[in-house]
């Protein structure tokens, strides 16, 4: 089996690798770029544990090869923190005890960010129909959709 | 009153976590690391006619290929020592372990174990717990099937069946339930690492069970043994015995190869290997008289224990403790069993016992108001229990504030129970009816007679006034970093911010048994209270000496020491550096151990827990009468807590154990057929979405207990225990038609009978 | 374990050419099937050679007007079809079907070629493109065919694709005057579900009678199918004179004749007869406001 060279840029960086053609863009930045803040809970795309941000787009980063990512910008939660300023959305989990154990966390902050930079504004549905794909089992979502609600409104009274 | 317990001050831990800083078992790596995999078995009752490793061993990068005969010790068990760490001659379920390997990688690791060749012979096996009774051991060693058998005793039911107007029985059933912690299991052992045997790291729910799991495996002194807690991706009781299973292949991996050793589960493996919530079969026997006075119950419940006993023996006594409700009845005669079978083996999982009971005796509550044509409220109004009552195993209760009938008064005003009761018991019209139901509970606090339950935890104050501590107890993703290090802050009148919470490590902290039975807060909370009573006190008698004063009763608050007339002395910080310079002890160990309890395994009597947490939850459902789908519309959640050290946390205990008992009552169920299982991921396995969060309304009750730190109890279990029973019954209102089975899914709510679809075998 | 080689098509000429000259190619686009069958190594996956990526044809993800249909691009995401001002306009319950695919990440990233092309039996777009007669474009080297999509479907995830195709786009016919539609499904939760039944429903209204009727359940027979002897027993009909739940009665037999009795007849009996009575009292009201 060859292997396939691709260049994506993750959270600002370019990175150009040579990936087998079974390799999953999970595996990529867990274990080449060691950017383990993106989780593997089920591995079929169920759980959103793994979800990272794609050209703009949430998506789960254990259902796309590396090698379809060629050219492609993600960010993950790794990306977020800016210069040591964290994003208003870290700030609201912490804030609003959005954070139990924290496995599901950062796949929720990639699935409430890509909500946010489309829809400033959303709705506590359209929030709940962002984060529907990424299963936690100890928060019962409450405090988390709290918590997004809580960053939309510090974003918009920046 | 306080100024950092009993206010929502931020997680510790949350920073790493926002960030992805913080690192999971699966997440860690080490120089020269190998990847160690399992491969299970084929059937799930057969036994081992030869397994021939030989072309796995020769692939290139394949570093060690093991199976039992190469284990030193191959039965682990907290309670009973009967779970093989890799099958030897008998496989007895689907995810038992034959053989095993370590290589360079995960590929190479997954090619060794297609290599493997085993040979099975199959064995007819056992798959109900029924049938289980009356068969010849499973177990070689053992007489007979059955795991245990617990009897409670009060009164004589006979008599009190005799005396009673009203007398119904019933069945009920559960069903298998998994964890579904978000982060499959994963630990690395390091072989000979600073003065270890071997070192574990991972996701550890009770890092002494894993010790003990991994020293015994290993042959090897306890003291030899380091097992370190990682942050964990959520455990619900899930991360024991699998974990110290796995503790012990990857340890014995790294000790063949020397080289560090990491597993991790896919999401496959652990359910097929996980152990489950047991799945009970109970037999409820209620007489009342005419205006509604419990006089007898006579109950039989049977735990599918499957494979191995695992906490088996203590999940049925938990249930046969509390398996009345909480309800004063004269006469009780209980009987809990469990069973070896070959299914999946069960285990501890938030509840312990108690979810399976509770969904039992509150429905029975509901039919046997329904007989009597009085409301669900008077029946239980009628018959809880009080202070200065008597429960079922003649305990009374007089040393706590007995709350059943606060807690169910806030819950049914907030969700507007009475009213909505009225409404829904008219005629309703349409393919969309509702109903609201309520389900109520006591539950004994930490391990009761179990075992012993003590806890510590060390505080050692440093020369600039920062703290750390680090405790037996370990954090699961509930909070209990922050819990104690509010607590401490609280004791020793310093912010929070000057206080560090070392991870759970058995070569530091002491060992403080197993972070279960929502103890934590309770008895490991009086332990964090102590070590910084001691260290208070040593301060105090320092600095009373130091600037002479005629008492060293100081008051330590706001990062300062005051004299007792309230004069500021010194800041904690200058204080705790002179002190260092003085030669002062400034480490210190609290350590508690529960109030004496007392239990009579054969006259089934006692007191079995110290204390009590009460809580009752009324769910409002919307029912679909065309397609089954029901709706859980709003759940109001009231629990007693004694205190609320982190009033949002606490919430955050609430909402997550009312999800997680909406998963049980409505969706969740591990299908098995003839032991095998059908749903190995979340795309069969389903647990509840975003979508699926009724309004939740939570209701912190505080009625400090006298042995609790600042008046705390219990919250994780108890929020979990009363959902999956009060949607039940609320669905019983709904549809007219009570079902005495779970989950109520789209068939059995539909047909009023489960469909079995038979598959599963692969 | 599935191995393969990786070849990413940079157009769709260059895809085309690679099916034309090599043998055993699975073609991948949103993987969110495909990537989940090579994982649970399943049968449907089994024994192909080459993993063609498709997901980069830019030139295949588009949603257009036409004169006389909508052209969905075979890469066109379940997201494009729920945000497509187009598709809401004309084809509501696409619309509808696609927010009850999956989570908002596999509606990112699964298409519409892979919806139709991996013929699961609950494939959500299925019946609502059965309903709407959508026909679907195969490209190959040398030409193009069209074909009505229940043609394509031939059997549980089959299709009559040849190996050197590639589905290019979808087209459904607009609906003229009097159309209505209405999309219905059963999951075990509230987001993330496998369909437990669907069904999609077309049908005109001209003076109050009913007019070319479509109606099409899914997870109810081995692959989504029109239900003629249910759509004959309104056609024609007033709709006073239609009771909704004789005619889901009347779908239920019909499912039970294809498919015989199994282990989930006795549930989805009862369950798809409300999902057509419900579809067909919802249309009818909305008929009735619309006077």
């Amino acid at each position: 089996m060859s292997n396939i060279e691709v260049t994506i840029t993750v959270n600002g960086t370019k990175h150009r690798l040579m990936v087998g053609p079974k390799e999953r863009l999970l595996d990529t930045l867990r274990e080449r770029l060691h950017l383990t803040g993106t989780k593997e809970g089920c591995g079929v795309g169920e759980c959103g544990a793994c979800t990272v941000i794609l050209d703009g787009e949430a998506v789960h980063s254990c259902l796309i090869l590396t090698a379809q990512a060629d050219g492609s910008e993600v960010i993950t939660v790794e990306g977020l923190e800016k210069e040591g300023q964290l994003h208003p959305l870290q700030e609201a989990f912490i804030k609003h005890h959005a954070v139990q154990c924290g496995f599901c966390t950062p796949g929720m902050l990639m699935s409430a960010k890509a909500l946010i930079d489309k829809n400033p504004n959303p709705t506590r549905e359209e929030i709940k129909t962002a984060i529907e794909g990424n299963l936690c089992r100890c928060t019962g979502y409450e405090q988390i959709i709290e918590a997004i609600e809580s960053a939309t409104r510090a974003l918009e009274s920046r | 009153m306080f100024s950092t317990v009993n206010k929502p001050a931020e997680r510790v831990d949350a920073y790493e976590k926002v960030t992805g800083r913080a690192k999971y078992g699966a997440d860690l790596q080490f120089a020269g690391m190998l990847y160690g995999k399992v491969l299970r078995a084929k059937h799930p009752s057969a036994r081992i006619k030869s397994i021939n490793v030989e072309k796995a061993r020769a692939i290139p990068g394949v570093w060690a290929v093991m199976t039992a005969q190469d284990v030193f010790c191959n039965e682990i068990g907290v309670i009973i020592q009967d779970q093989q760490v890799l099958a030897k001659e008998r496989i007895y379920y689907i995810g038992d372990g034959v053989a095993m390997v370590a290589a360079e990688s995960l590929e190479i690791a997954a090619k060794a174990l297609e290599a493997i060749e085993v040979e099975y012979e199959e064995i007819e096996g056992i798959f109900d717990p029924i049938v289980s009774k009356e068969s010849d051991p499973i177990h070689p060693e053992r007489a007979s099937n059955e795991v245990v058998h617990h009897k409670l005793r009060k009164g004589n039911v006979d008599e009190g069946f005799a005396g009673s107007d009203v007398i119904i029985e019933r069945e009920y059933e559960t069903q298998f339930v998994e964890h579904s912690y978000i982060e499959p299991e994963a630990v690395v052992a390091v072989p000979h690492e600073n003065g270890s045997l071997v070192t574990i790291y991972g996701s550890v729910q009770n890092v002494f069970a894993t010790r003990d799991a991994v020293a015994r495996c290993l042959k090897a002194d306890l003291s030899k043994v380091r097992v370190v807690q990682n942050h964990i991706g959520g455990s619900f009781g899930g991360k024991d015995e699998v974990v110290s299973a796995m503790a012990c292949r990857a340890a014995l991996l790294a000790l063949k190869t020397d080289r560090p050793v990491k597993m991790v589960n896919t999401r496959e493996e652990s359910i097929l290997e996980s152990y489950k919530r047991h799945p009970y079969k109970m037999k409820y026997k209620v007489g009342a008289t005419k205006d509604g006075k419990l006089m007898a119950m006579e109950i039989e419940a049977i735990a599918d224990g499957g494979a191995y006993a695992c906490q088996t023996p203590f999940v049925t006594w938990r249930s046969v403790v509390q398996a009345t409700g909480p309800y004063e009845v004269p006469n009780v005669k209980t009987d809990t069993y469990g069973y070896y079978t070959n299914n999946v083996y069960t285990g501890a999982m938030r509840g312990y016992g108690s979810p399976q009971v509770i969904f039992a005796n509150e429905s029975l509550m509901d039919e046997m108001a329904q007989e009597l044509g009085i409301t669900p409220l008077e029946i239980r109004l009628k018959n809880i229990l009080k202070n200065g009552s008597m429960t079922a195993s003649g305990q009374k209760l007089d040393r706590h504030e007995v709350s059943l009938a606060e807690v169910m008064k806030k819950a049914a005003e907030a969700i507007g129970y009475e009213e909505k009761y009225r409404e829904y018991s008219k005629p309703q019209r349409g393919d969309k009816r509702r109903g609201i139901g309520m389900a109520i509970s006591f539950r004994g606090c930490s391990l009761g007679a179990e075992a012993v339950d003590g806890a510590g935890t060390v505080l050692s104050i440093q020369k600039d006034g920062s703290v750390y501590l680090y405790s037996g107890l370990a954090e699961n993703g509930q909070g209990l970093k922050t819990a104690f290090c509010q607590i401490a802050a609280e004791e020793l009148g310093i912010e929070m911010k000057h206080i560090t919470f070392l991870e759970a490590n058995t070569l530091i902290s002491p060992d403080s048994g197993s972070t279960v039975a929502s103890r934590s807060t309770l008895v490991g909370g009086n332990s964090v209270m102590r070590a910084a009573e001691n260290a208070k006190r040593a301060l105090s008698r320092f600095l009373a000496e130091e600037f002479g004063l005629p008492s060293s009763d100081l008051v330590f608050k706001e990062n300062w020491i005051y004299t007792p007339d309230g004069k500021k002395l010194i800041s904690f910080a200058e204080a705790a550096n002179k002190a260092f310079w003085a030669g002062v002890q400034l480490s210190h160990v609290g350590w508690y151990v529960a109030p004496s309890i007392h239990w009579d395994e054969e006259e089934g009597r006692g007191n079995p827990y110290f204390t009590y947490v009460y809580g009752c939850q009324i769910a409002e459902v919307e029912v679909d009468m065309g397609t089954g789908e029901v709706t859980v519309l709003n759940m109001a959640a009231a629990h007693d807590v004694g205190r609320a050290i982190n009033p949002e946390m606490l919430k955050g205990q609430i909402y997550g154990g009312v999800m997680m008992g909406l998963g049980y009552g409505i969706m969740e169920e591990v299908e098995t057929d003839e032991g095998y299982i059908a749903n190995t991921n979340f795309d069969e396995y389903i647990i509840p979405t975003s979508k699926d969060m009724p309004n939740i309304i939570p209701i912190i009750v505080e009625n400090p207990d006298p042995d609790g730190p600042f008046g705390a109890k219990s919250i994780g279990e108890p929020t979990l225990e009363l959902g999956a029973a009060a949607i039940a019954n609320a669905i019983a209102q709904a549809t007219g038609r009570r079902i005495r089975s779970l989950p109520l899914n789209l068939e059995r709510v539909l047909l009023g009978h489960p469909l079995r679809k038979g598959r599963g075998k692969k | 374990m599935i191995d393969y080689e990786f070849f990413k098509a940079p157009s769709l000429k260059e895809a085309l050419e690679f099916l034309g000259s090599h043998e055993g190619v699975k073609a991948i686009a949103g993987g969110t099937d495909l990537l989940v069958d090579i994982r649970k190594e399943n049968a449907r996956a089994k024994g192909f050679k080459y993993l063609l990526d498709i997901s980069g044809l830019k030139e295949l993800k588009f949603i257009e007007e036409r004169n006389d249909c909508v052209a969905i691009g075979a890469l066109s995401t379940h997201t494009m079809l729920v945000e497509s001002p187009v598709i809401n306009k004309h084809f509501p319950l696409l619309a509808s079907a696609a927010k009850t695919i999956g989570s908002t990440q596999i509606r990112n990233r699964g298409t519409v070629g892979g919806n139709i092309n991996n013929a699961s039996p609950a494939a959500d777009l299925l019946p609502p493109l059965i309903a709407l007669k959508a026909h679907v474009k195969l490209r190959t080297l040398n030409g193009e065919r069209k074909l009505p999509l229940d043609e394509f479907l031939a059997g549980p995830y089959r299709t009559n694709r040849q190996s050197d195709e590639i589905m290019t786009e979808v087209c459904v016919p607009l609906l003229g005057e009097g159309y209505f539609t209405n999309f219905q499904k059963i999951g075990r939760r509230k987001a993330m579900n496998i369909a437990r039944l669907n069904l999609a429903v077309v049908l005109g209204i001209k003076d109050d009678t009913v007019f070319d009727p479509r109606i099409v359940p899914g997870a109810a027979t081995a692959y989504p199918i029109r239900f003629g002897k249910t759509e004959e027993a309104i056609s024609g009909k007033r709709i006073g004179d239609i009771d909704p739940a004789e005619i889901g009665e009347r779908a239920s037999e019909e499912m039970i004749s294809a498919t015989g009795v199994r282990w989930s007849t006795p549930y989805k009996r009862i369950a798809l007869a409300s999902l057509v009575k419900r579809a067909l009292e919802t249309i009818f009201r909305e008929a009735k406001a619309n006077e």
